[in-house]
């Protein structure tokens, strides 16, 4: 109940400082879903509203729209909410400032892992390396158009090879 | 290093080696797949750089093409040495997609070996950790008393280490076998009598080796992303069966062990208080496990899963876990992320501690964190 009073109060003030689309869900965590212009001002608020641990950022790919859907998962430790923040940004320059100054390395390494498998660009976080993959020229393996059964068929199998044969069916 | 000659005097030899590279891992006895480069100079590391990769699966792309009860099987190898509880966070992240109602003695179960997973987490962490420190009685007693759980785990659900899947979406895979309860009760006093002699231990070669070593301030912690024992260990309160509780955790009784001092004796004490906690969670829910027997969960054949998205935590015994699922309606998700508390505490926090420390040092804080490269990789 305490939570509920809490929570209805932090939405009356998220909302009322951006125009927002907003939803509560059954199991009480809240969903907000900004501009990409508004991104950035959004977090730096969550921020200062007491979201105190980035619990994971994640990418939610959509090639037929365009589009990369960014997600940052939020947890206040003092009001015992979790808040998710969603933007789309464009598939085609997939650039967005780095969470870094607000949530420090830990926001900072899971933007690592989204370049890596995405290929998302975080501009401002220092250290961008591959985390997974070595020696990897490939396109970033986990947007949905690349086809990792073709590229596992054509980087290991032999379509000569009578074993081998059934891969290729 | 330049070749040492016969001319050349011992300081001239010294001068030469004054830091080096030294790899800790990933073929390591106690480093698992999962490797650190150190930079060294004399017996002082000063950097330290996180060299990922080794069990990179792929698991978020595989869920994609994969129904719920095929991914219910993949979340056990999310962490080898915590299988049951990366089920629980998958099977609930699917649960709630479909607003599926758990019947009551399914979720007792569900909560009941899930704890029995992170006792069992727990007394590898011992193991490793005293095999990190070059006491090997501790291993040996820890992996012994291991044995004991993965018994029952093999009674209960087939598998030692792997339990295919058992807690799936829609509750658990079977009922429990008769006998589950009296076998339980004798598996918790063997815990019980394990911890003793884990207590006798500590207060010599664990404290000799952990106190005052890898000191986690608060600050850091939060800034990092430590959850779990680790930050437990650094003074902060934080649980997710406490603070969102799921399943049955909210009618449960339990405390939350936590330390100040955040250094590696500190993680290693709110461990071993967290297994005794984990044993008065184990009796409540024996003791209220309602009678009713369960229908055993059929998959569904070309079921689809509602539209939506959910973002579930659970509190695993390495920390934080989660699964972000986004579905579409179709048969399998749309998107399956997975946030395991290794990634931020075998990176960030672990290059954090190593910078400054002694290299004698490095496998206490190394195994002092308990980390799992398996959920860090997926």
């Amino acid at each position: 109940m305490e939570n509920e009073g809490r929570r209805t109060e932090l939405l009356e003030r998220i909302g009322s400082r951006f125009d927002l689309d907003l939803r509560v869900a059954d199991d009480g965590t809240v969903w907000v879903s900004v501009g990409e212009q508004k991104l950035g001002d959004c977090l730096a608020f969550a921020k200062r509203e007491g979201f105190d641990h980035c619990s994971a950022i994640s990418v939610t790919d959509w090639p037929e729209e365009e589009a990369f859907e960014l997600t940052y998962h939020l947890w206040s430790y003092g009001h015992k909410l979790l808040l998710t923040v969603t933007s789309r940004i464009d598939r085609g320059e997939a650039t967005v400032d780095s969470a870094i100054p607000l949530w420090g390395p830990s926001a900072g390494i899971h933007e690592r892992e989204l370049h890596e498998l995405f290929g998302v660009e975080f501009s401002g976080n220092p250290d961008l390396a591959p985390l997974f993959l070595e020696n990897w020229d490939g396109p970033p393996p986990f947007r949905k158009d690349f086809d990792w059964r073709a590229y596992v068929r054509e980087t290991f199998y032999e379509e000569g090879d009578p074993r081998e044969r059934s891969y290729w069916d | 290093m330049s070749e040492a000659t016969g001319t050349e005097t011992m300081a001239e030899g010294r001068r030469a080696v004054d830091g080096y590279d030294l790899y800790f891992g990933p073929v390591h006895p106690g480093s698992g797949n999962f490797g650190v480069k150190l930079t060294v100079d004399g017996e002082w590391v000063v950097a330290a750089r996180a060299d990922p990769g080794y069990l990179h699966r792929g698991f978020e792309k595989l869920m994609e093409y994969r129904t719920p009860m095929q991914n219910a099987v993949l979340s056990d190898r999310l962490c080898i040495l915590e299988s049951l509880n990366w089920n629980l966070v998958h099977a609930e992240a699917v649960d709630r997609l479909c607003g599926t109602e758990i019947p009551e003695r399914a979720r007792y179960i569900r909560v009941i070996m899930a704890e029995l997973s992170r006792i069992q987490s727990h007394i590898i962490w011992y193991g490793v950790l005293s095999k990190a420190l070059g006491f090997d009685t501790g291993f040996m007693v820890a992996f012994g008393y291991r044995d004991y759980v993965l018994d029952l785990f093999e009674f209960v659900t087939g598998g030692r280490v792997y339990p295919a899947g058992y807690i799936c979406p829609g509750g658990v895979r079977r009922d429990v076998p008769e006998g589950t309860k009296k076998r339980i009760e004798e598996l918790l006093v063997k815990m019980e009598t394990m911890l003793r002699e884990f207590e006798a231990y500590d207060s010599k070669t664990i404290a000799a080796r952990c106190r005052g070593i890898g000191v986690l301030e608060l600050d850091d912690a939060l800034r990092l992303g430590a959850t779990g024992p680790v930050l437990r260990a650094s003074g902060l309160a934080a649980d997710v069966r406490r603070d969102a509780p799921y399943e049955i955790y909210d009618d449960l009784d339990f405390e939350i062990p936590v330390r100040e001092e955040g250094d590696a004796f500190a993680r290693s004490i709110v461990r071993r208080r967290e297994i005794e906690e984990s044993i008065k969670i184990v009796r409540q829910a024996l003791d209220r496990l309602p009678a009713e027997p369960l229908p055993p969960v059929k998959p569904k054949a070309a079921g689809k899963i509602p539209e939506g998205e959910v973002y579930v935590r659970n509190e695993i015994a390495r920390g934080e876990a989660a699964v972000y699922m986004k579905s579409v309606g179709e048969s399998h998700p749309y998107r399956c992320k997975i946030r395991g508390p290794d990634l931020l505490h075998m990176i960030p926090v672990l290059e954090h501690l190593l910078v400054g420390a002694e290299v004698a040092d490095v496998p206490a804080i190394y195994w002092s964190l308990n980390i799992c490269p398996a959920d860090m990789d997926r």
